[in-house]
């Protein structure tokens, strides 16, 4: 089954085109991994899917139901809507409520009636996910370094019963122990009948880890890499 | 001195409930609704309408205490409402929001007072006594039924919407939304529905206040002045978006008012209650909570 | 080209000029004692009627003058007494919505206080009349004074507090005073607030007289312009310059700080000097009606006086004018409406607040950036990445020399594209100067006729020794930036660097 289908989107900010005519398709319990440099469009790519763009164009199909269209104003206005529907967004930036509690901000992505009441369910799975977390529960997430708040962004999540799973950029700004720690414990995760998306700059992360690569390159998409991962120039994943 | 401390509750519930409906509503949605005053005097109007009718039924006693109650909160949920279709969903997600958002609710107001003195007219209308005529002795004091069942009705409503804040799905998510809105996005959480219900909640809380205040006073078009600027005052001073400090603020004036009424003039109170405002935000400048303000920017 | 795409033409507005004797030298007229022009001209070459010209490039002047003039013959000639009060109000009101503006706009504060404060001159001076029997010229001095000073009181806590904060401070104010005033017995708490037998500006025996009306709407219609020109001279000035380097944001008001504008000082410079005016305005007021009421305090009249200067446009004096006249003009016209009036008012602020950018005054702006902003998105969606110009955008260019320019350069850039070869490199390799092939040559034109800004050059940091690539700046005393940190030894390579910076340029073009 699908779970996600692009044909022909473009995206950008203002004047700004980022994502030029894009076609992309996952399909049930993948675990796709989107590679490229800085500001080549994997944010992009994501944000588009959820409406977080200044505007966008072509159609975005998941689950068989049409979220996307063009659309040129109103920057997330839709996206608590399409979320709703099944998605769940980790964005770059990890975009965690710095005034709650981390026990708060994961109950937070049980959103709806059905999580909400299974929710402590859902937390202690989550926590064996991430179980330096377990400790952190009552801190204030505004206090956490940068590898718990990325643990906790991912986590919430994960809170969700979500049919798809777009994380973005898991190890940025991480030390490498962490981010390695962090992308096998993502990968790990039985995706049931659901899919995920993983943008990374860091390609040996993912090696071995996804079901399929994706290059990005000025906003297109330029390798279908079922292949090898060593198809992808070594400067296309420059890791400080 | 206890009838000056009891005086000083019933003040600071009524005017605190004002107080946190303004404070409440900016620290989830960042808007300012200064047409508190607006939806004041409509729960005022909605609870003497409901009254008018119950009289012609013959309801009386508790069941219509209640329903004068009801009535008047649900009239000031709604329009709350009314003033976040207008002032908040066209203007939430443009430029300038703030500033924006706030003359919009100045221009409500300005109207608002015209739309009552239309519909019904300038004179004052009372509302019957909810809380019957009984009078209580307290350690040497004496309270009315009225001043204890608005200290009681207003304590319990308080508490009872911040312990819904603080452990339901809906309330984390008001206290999410100001925090991140692309965290809030993210969770499903639409800025939209949300400011909505908290607009109502803010608007009940107008209303009761109104009904509460009401018992002393009397609904007319301008009845809502004043009560909103001593609200925002005390919200000021207890500090925009910190439940606690309004708390805090509101028991403050409440107390000093009582305390110059009894001790000094009445015609004093407005200047020292002004006086004490501008005193603490001399010393702390983001009001008595101005401190767990910044851990959320 | 379709339909759409006519609509996306681009416009440019229309200046008022007319042809010159070019032979003859241009005497610059100026406000005398001045070294400001009266107006703003420019003489140019028109390259259509190939004749010089001059052009007025600020019609701004040439409005004012010719609303002023309307607001003030318009009642002289009318001169009903219904007529002379509107107008008479509008002028006064106008005069303190533009201090208003000069408050909110210039300095950037959002004070409610104003009318606090023209009360406090009103009432300062009418009492100080009333008591002491001051004539009207020392009321409207001492209206100044209480006012400047009530102005330095209230610009305390400004610096203390967030604006919005201090704008629900000052929105107290207005109530704190009004309760003042009711309970002072000295201030007309007997009369309930009211004032009465003040000194008039006109005598009363002179108003019956319909030159005494005419003198008297004079007098308002002079305190307009006395507020105009305070405006003028403080948001023209230096302060208002000095505020302006940073109007946008609060990251600007840092790094001009750290220039050494004190925008304190500044802030509370115009502050005071707006007060002092407005403490003007209430004894004038005072004056012009000969009491004072507590009307003044009141609420409603704050948010009148907001809507007009919401529905005219925040932060220009334009604004305030119109947006007064407009609402003077319902309230006090169509008196047989009753609250509908003030009910259609709060509706047309509502809309401009919810509709447009800046009310009246800001629809042209926010009209053209809404064309700009299609236009930019049709770009984005039809264009590639990198087309120079389109069709639509020609009439928006003045030189229209420039087109050709860009159109030649394309199709240049296109064809030095294609001749980029290893051997081409390999050939500048081997010898950077001196007789070149054909291409290689042509491409080196090309290359070192690039404008300067941002062009690569080769610093010599020890000769024969060590050589860098850097980047000029095009800007005079801003040094050349480093473009990376290779070093050359020898030139010869310094200059094949510099070549292939220049074509990889090229080709990513």
């Amino acid at each position: 089954m699908r779970i996600l289908e692009l044909q022909g989107v473009s995206a950008g900010y203002g004047p700004v085109r980022v994502l030029h005519d894009l076609d992309l398709s996952v399909n049930a319990g993948e675990r796709v991994g989107l590679v490229g440099l800085n500001g080549h469009g994997k944010t992009t790519l994501l944000n588009t899917i959820v409406g977080l763009t200044g505007w966008q164009d072509g159609s975005i199909i998941f689950k068989g139901e049409q979220i996307g269209g063009r659309r040129t104003h109103g920057v997330g206005r839709t996206t608590p809507h399409i979320v709703r529907k099944g998605i769940a967004l980790a964005p770059q930036g990890d975009a965690i409520f710095p005034g709650l509690s981390v026990r708060e901000n994961l109950d937070s992505g049980a959103y709806s009636g059905a999580t909400w009441r299974s929710r402590k369910r859902r937390r202690e799975k989550v926590l064996e996910v991430f179980p330096p977390l377990a400790k952190l529960q009552r801190q204030s997430a505004g206090t956490l370094s940068g590898g718990e708040r990325r643990m906790v962004s991912v986590g919430r999540a994960l809170m969700a019963d979500a049919w798809l799973y777009l994380v973005d950029e898991p190890s940025l700004g991480l030390a490498p122990k962490i981010s390695v720690n962090l992308v096998a414990a993502l990968c790990e995760i039985d995706l049931g009948d659901g899919a995920m998306i993983i943008a990374e700059q860091n390609v040996p992360l993912l090696e071995g880890r996804v079901d399929r690569v994706l290059g990005m390159h000025a906003g297109e998409l330029k390798l279908d890499a079922g292949e090898s991962l060593g198809d992808i120039p070594p400067s296309a994943g420059v890791h400080l | 001195m206890i009838d000056v401390l009891i005086s000083a509750a019933v003040l600071a519930s009524m005017y605190g409930l004002i107080a946190i409906g303004i404070s409440f509503t900016w620290a989830s949605i960042g808007m300012l609704n200064l047409a508190q005053g607006f939806i004041f005097t409509a729960g005022g109007y909605t609870a003497w309408l409901f009254a008018q009718y119950a009289e012609t039924l013959g309801m009386e006693g508790p069941a219509l205490s209640v329903g004068v109650l009801v009535f008047g909160m649900g009239g000031s949920a709604l329009a709350g409402l009314l003033v976040g279709a207008v002032a908040f969903l066209p203007l939430q997600d443009r430029a300038n929001f703030r500033t924006r958002s706030l003359i919009a609710t100045l221009a409500i107001s300005l109207m608002g007072t015209q739309l009552w003195l239309v519909l019904f007219g300038s004179q004052n209308k009372p509302l019957p006594p909810i809380f019957g005529e009984g009078r209580f002795e307290i350690a040497n004091a004496g309270i009315s039924s009225q001043q204890l069942g608005t200290i009681i009705v207003a304590s319990f409503m308080l508490a009872a919407v911040i312990m819904w804040m603080r452990s339901s799905r809906h309330g984390l998510q008001m206290r999410a939304m100001m925090m991140n809105p692309l965290g809030a996005a993210v969770v499903g959480v639409s800025v939209r529905t949300t400011g909505m219900r908290v607009l109502a909640i803010s608007g009940a809380l107008t209303g009761l206040s109104s009904v509460l205040l009401a018992q002393v006073f009397f609904v007319s078009p301008t009845s809502g002045t004043q009560p909103l600027v001593i609200g925002l005052i005390i919200s000021l001073a207890g500090g925009l978006g910190s439940i606690p400090g309004t708390v805090a603020a509101a028991g403050l004036i409440g107390l000093a008012e009582a305390m110059t009424a009894r001790y000094l003039q009445q015609s004093l109170v407005p200047f020292v209650l002004f006086g004490i405002v501008v005193l603490i935000l001399i010393f702390r400048p983001r009001g008595l909570g101005g401190l767990l303000e910044d851990v959320r920017e | 080209m379709s339909n759409q795409s006519q609509r996306l033409i681009g416009r440019r507005a229309y200046r008022p000029h007319w042809p010159v004797n070019s032979s003859r030298v241009f005497k610059r007229r100026r406000w005398p004692g001045t070294k400001r022009s009266i107006l703003k001209l420019s003489g140019r070459y028109n390259p259509k009627t190939l004749r010089r010209e001059m052009v007025l490039t600020d019609k701004k002047p040439l409005f004012w003058f010719v609303g002023l003039l309307a607001l003030l013959l318009l009642p002289i000639g009318v001169s009903t007494d219904r007529i002379y009060t509107m107008f008479g109000i509008i002028c006064i009101y106008a005069a303190i919505n533009v201090m208003w503006t000069l408050i909110i706009g210039t300095a950037g504060l959002q004070s409610f206080a104003t009318l606090a404060t023209v009360g406090v001159g009103a009432y300062g001076a009418g009492y100080l009349s009333v008591t002491y029997g001051l004539p009207w010229p020392a009321m409207l001095i001492a209206g100044a004074i209480l006012g400047g000073v009530m102005g330095w009181l209230i610009s305390l806590p400004a610096r203390r507090l967030d604006g919005l904060y201090y704008a629900l401070l000052t929105l107290g104010l207005s109530e704190f005073m009004r309760n003042f005033v009711t309970q002072s017995d000295a201030l007309g708490g007997k009369f309930n607030g009211a004032l009465f037998g003040v000194a008039r500006i006109v005598p009363s025996d002179l108003l019956t007289s319909s030159t005494g009306q005419a003198l008297l709407y004079g007098t308002a219609f002079i305190a307009l312009l006395i507020a105009l020109g305070v405006f003028r001279w403080v948001n023209g000035g230096r302060t208002g310059i000095l505020l302006r380097t940073a109007a946008t944001s609060k990251e600007d008001e840092a790094f001009a700080s750290a220039l050494g504008i004190d925008f304190n000082k500044e802030r509370t410079r115009v502050f005071i000097i707006a007060s002092a005016m407005l403490g003007f305005l209430g004894a004038f007021y005072a004056t012009y009606i000969g009491g004072t009421s507590l009307q003044i305090f009141s609420l409603e009249l704050l948010l009148l006086l907001l809507a007009m200067i919401v529905i005219g446009g925040l932060g220009r004096p334009e604004g305030a004018v119109v947006g007064t006249v407009v609402v003077v003009g319902i309230t006090q016209w169509f008196t047989d409406w009753g609250p509908w009036r003030i009910m259609l008012v709060g509706a047309l602020a509502l809309a401009s607040v919810l509709f447009t950018r800046n009310g009246l005054f800001g629809l042209k702006d926010q009209i053209r950036e809404i064309r700009e902003r299609r236009k930019a998105l049709h770009r984005a969606a039809i264009t590639g990445r990198y087309a120079e110009y389109l069709p639509q955008q020609a009439p928006e260019i003045g030189d229209k020399s420039e087109i050709v320019g860009r159109v030649f350069e394309r199709t240049l850039r296109a064809r030095l594209r294609s001749w980029i070869n290893p051997d081409l490199i390999a050939e500048h390799q081997a010898k950077p100067m001196g007789q070149h092939s054909d291409h290689l040559e042509r491409m080196l034109n090309y290359f070192r006729k690039a404008p300067i800004p941002d062009k690569y050059a080769v610093y010599c940091e020890v000769p024969f020794e060590s050589y860098r690539v850097v980047a000029l700046s095009g800007l005079p005393g801003v040094p050349p930036r480093i473009v990376d940190d290779k070093i050359y030894p020898t030139l010869d390579e310094a200059y094949h660097a510099v070549f292939l910076r220049r074509v990889n340029d090229l080709r990513a073009s």
